[in-house]
């Protein structure tokens, strides 16, 4: 027993000896990818900000409803953020197309609104999209034509009809005035169109915000792979070692044990090396979690605790790679495109509801996604019973297998 | 005799390795295990350090099958394997830390065999920067810390330059003159200029064989 102490006390002290060197390097890995990560995030931002669909329209646009139609779109709508609708000449618009600063081209046929009035609707409006690809972009410019057809053609045939009861009626001096009143109503009912329904936005995993579910995901991942930081810790040969002190009397479980508490050590080291950053980042506001705005890195902190459990499955699982594999490059190897491959699937890198139902299964049954559904849980603060036992379950079967490895190497 | 070995087997995945070793050794002698790259030398000293399990046999030490209570091998036998066993972070008090108590490493360094091995003059080095004599004298200095009776080496001089090799033959006569048994598998013909008796392991049987300082002869032997 007292050799199984000492060499628990010498794992520790070994890990000790590498840690402060082991922190600076995952401080500065933490720090270099924060940066690049809050770059791309902020030039996303600030492209997906500054984007807004030029249409040139062009074609018989002497209609005054149709004139009307756009000046509403243009000033009062929401779509107007999104959309700019400019009047142009054909020769404008083709040179506009070429030179990249138009999204697409809306061509309104000659007579298109006369041939609305008159229940006519074989002058189709052309729609030229700049992007061959079948994108959103063009998908949905597609819905919105199909449906803005639709309410033409409808609201229409009702001007239509009412023009002909007022007509029959003898009342043919107040269709205009008649008309104007009825398209304006129509017009006001499509633009309040967002007053029709309320959009709830659900989140992904267990309700989370897509920038928490990703801050999760990013301090997952980061554990996932940290093998690949702290390899040093298995850089030594350890066979003539293991097989010394097993004749010394630590035997192979006790071995393993002692190796993983101090690896454990180096992994929460990490850990500690990327929340410092993370935490100067909240409270600075630099990142912005809305689950926790307001509230600096208090939120953070206090989700701390639910991370350990996480580290302590992946630091388990890394040792079972380097134990299982032969040298240090090939484990981490393993690690890496075991560390993708997982991660990818347990949804680190996507959220994982998109996926399809099988992969999705998958995803949430592997390691990765047991400590995936353990953090979304944690940070709701209620962890079921079940998310329990699948960490603890993966934990005891790396602890058990990397034993069998040892214990197989060492008989 | 104070060491009796008899019939010990040993198979991976049924692939025999050591058919039936028996041999005996009395106080303050030397053997050499000789046999070519896989023949089961490291096989046969890891079982008598109790590392591996044999399929059967025995192994008397002064009148008690160690085979059959393995908790007493390190009590009496110091095993020293290929590699060295040591923790390349830590220096070299550490690591004698792990097998010592405070008290008795002090005492060991100053009048006992960590002494004679010359560790105290490198007790501060990290195991990374030490050269291969120094790591091979430390392992030695942790493989003897409960002053066993048997001294299992496996290769002790392997890779290593004339003068280390002189400095572990030293302390490796000190320790037979002192009537410890040493047990070591080599290549190293230097090796057997210390050794009583010499065996080569062929197709898992020890065969006794004299070495009479003529390498050819017993490149043949080997052969």
């Amino acid at each position: 027993m007292r050799q199984t102490a000492a060499y628990f006390l010498a794992q520790l002290k070994r890990a000790a000896r590498l840690l402060p060197g082991q922190i600076l390097v995952d401080l500065a890995v933490c720090v270099c990818a924060g940066a690049l990560a809050w770059l791309l995030i902020a030039q996303g931002a600030g492209a997906a900000a500054g984007t807004r669909y030029r249409i040139g329209m062009v074609g018989d646009l002497s209609a005054s409803y149709l004139g009307f139609g756009i000046a509403a779109l243009q000033e009062m709508d929401d779509s107007r953020f999104m959309v700019e609708l400019v009047p142009m000449s054909e020769q404008e618009a083709e040179e506009a197309f070429q030179r990249g600063e138009l999204y697409a081209v809306m061509r309104v046929p000659e007579g298109l609104m006369e041939s609305i009035v008159y229940g006519e609707n074989d002058r189709l409006i052309t729609y030229t999209a700049a992007q061959g690809q079948q994108g959103l972009g063009t998908m949905v410019m597609g819905e919105i034509t199909d449906i803005a057809s639709t309410l033409v053609t409808c609201s229409q045939s009702a001007i239509y009809g009412m023009q002909r009861i007022l007509a029959d009626q003898g009342r043919g001096e107040e269709i205009g005035w008649e008309t104007d009143k009825l398209n304006l109503a129509l017009i006001q009912m499509a633009l309040s169109r967002s007053g029709f329904g309320e959009v709830e936005i659900l989140g992904y995993g267990d309700g989370l915000s897509l920038e928490l579910y990703y801050f999760c995901g990013g301090i997952l991942l980061f554990l996932l792979l940290s093998g690949l930081l702290n390899s040093a810790f298995f850089v030594q040969d350890n066979r003539a070692f293991s097989c010394f002190v097993k004749a010394r009397g630590v035997s192979a479980p006790w071995q393993i044990l002692g190796e993983y508490l101090a690896y454990l050590l180096l992994v929460l080291g990490g850990l500690f090396s990327l929340c410092l950053p993370l935490m100067f980042a909240l409270e600075k506001a630099v990142l912005a979690v809305p689950e926790w705005e307001g509230m600096g890195a208090a939120p953070f902190v206090a989700f701390l605790p639910v991370l350990l459990p996480a580290a302590a499955l992946f630091a388990a699982m890394q040792l079972f790679f380097f134990e299982a594999t032969e040298g240090v490059v090939n484990g981490i190897l393993v690690q890496l495109i075991c560390g993708i491959g997982m991660g990818y699937l347990s949804g680190y890198f996507y959220p994982s509801a998109f996926f399809p139902e099988k992969m999705r299964v998958l995803g949430e049954a592997l390691p990765s996604g047991a400590a995936a559904r353990f953090a979304q849980a944690g940070v709701m603060g209620k962890i079921p019973g079940a998310v329990w036992a699948a960490v603890l379950g993966w934990l005891a079967v790396f602890l058990g297998l990397t034993m069998l490895v040892r214990w197989s190497r060492t008989r | 005799m104070d060491v009796e070995i008899t019939g010990i087997k040993k198979a991976y995945a049924g692939k025999k390795v050591l058919t039936d070793i028996s041999f005996s050794l009395e106080a303050g002698s030397c053997a050499a295990i000789l046999g070519s790259n896989g023949s089961g030398k490291s096989t046969l000293l890891s079982i008598l350090a109790g590392v591996r399990r044999a399929d059967g046999g025995s192994f008397f030490y002064r009148g008690a099958d160690l085979l059959r209570h393995p908790g007493q091998i390190p009590n009496v036998l110091g095993y020293v394997p290929q590699g060295d066993p040591l923790m390349e972070e830590l220096n070299a008090w550490d690591n004698l830390r792990l097998w010592y108590d405070r008290e008795t490493l002090r005492r060991e360094l100053s009048e006992g065999a960590l002494g004679m091995l010359g560790i105290d003059s490198f007790l501060k080095t990290p195991v990374r920067r030490m050269s291969g004599g120094m790591k091979k004298r430390l392992s030695i200095g942790c493989a003897v810390v409960s002053h066993p009776g048997i001294l299992a080496l496996d290769e002790p001089s392997a890779a290593l330059d004339p003068v280390c090799k002189e400095d572990i033959r030293s302390y490796l006569e000190a320790y037979r003159r002192a009537g410890g048994i040493v047990l070591m598998a080599t290549h190293d013909a230097q090796d057997l200029e210390l050794c009583d008796v010499c065996y080569i392991l062929r197709d898992g049987v020890l065969h006794s064989w004299q070495y009479d300082g003529d390498f050819h002869k017993l490149a043949e032997a080997l052969g």
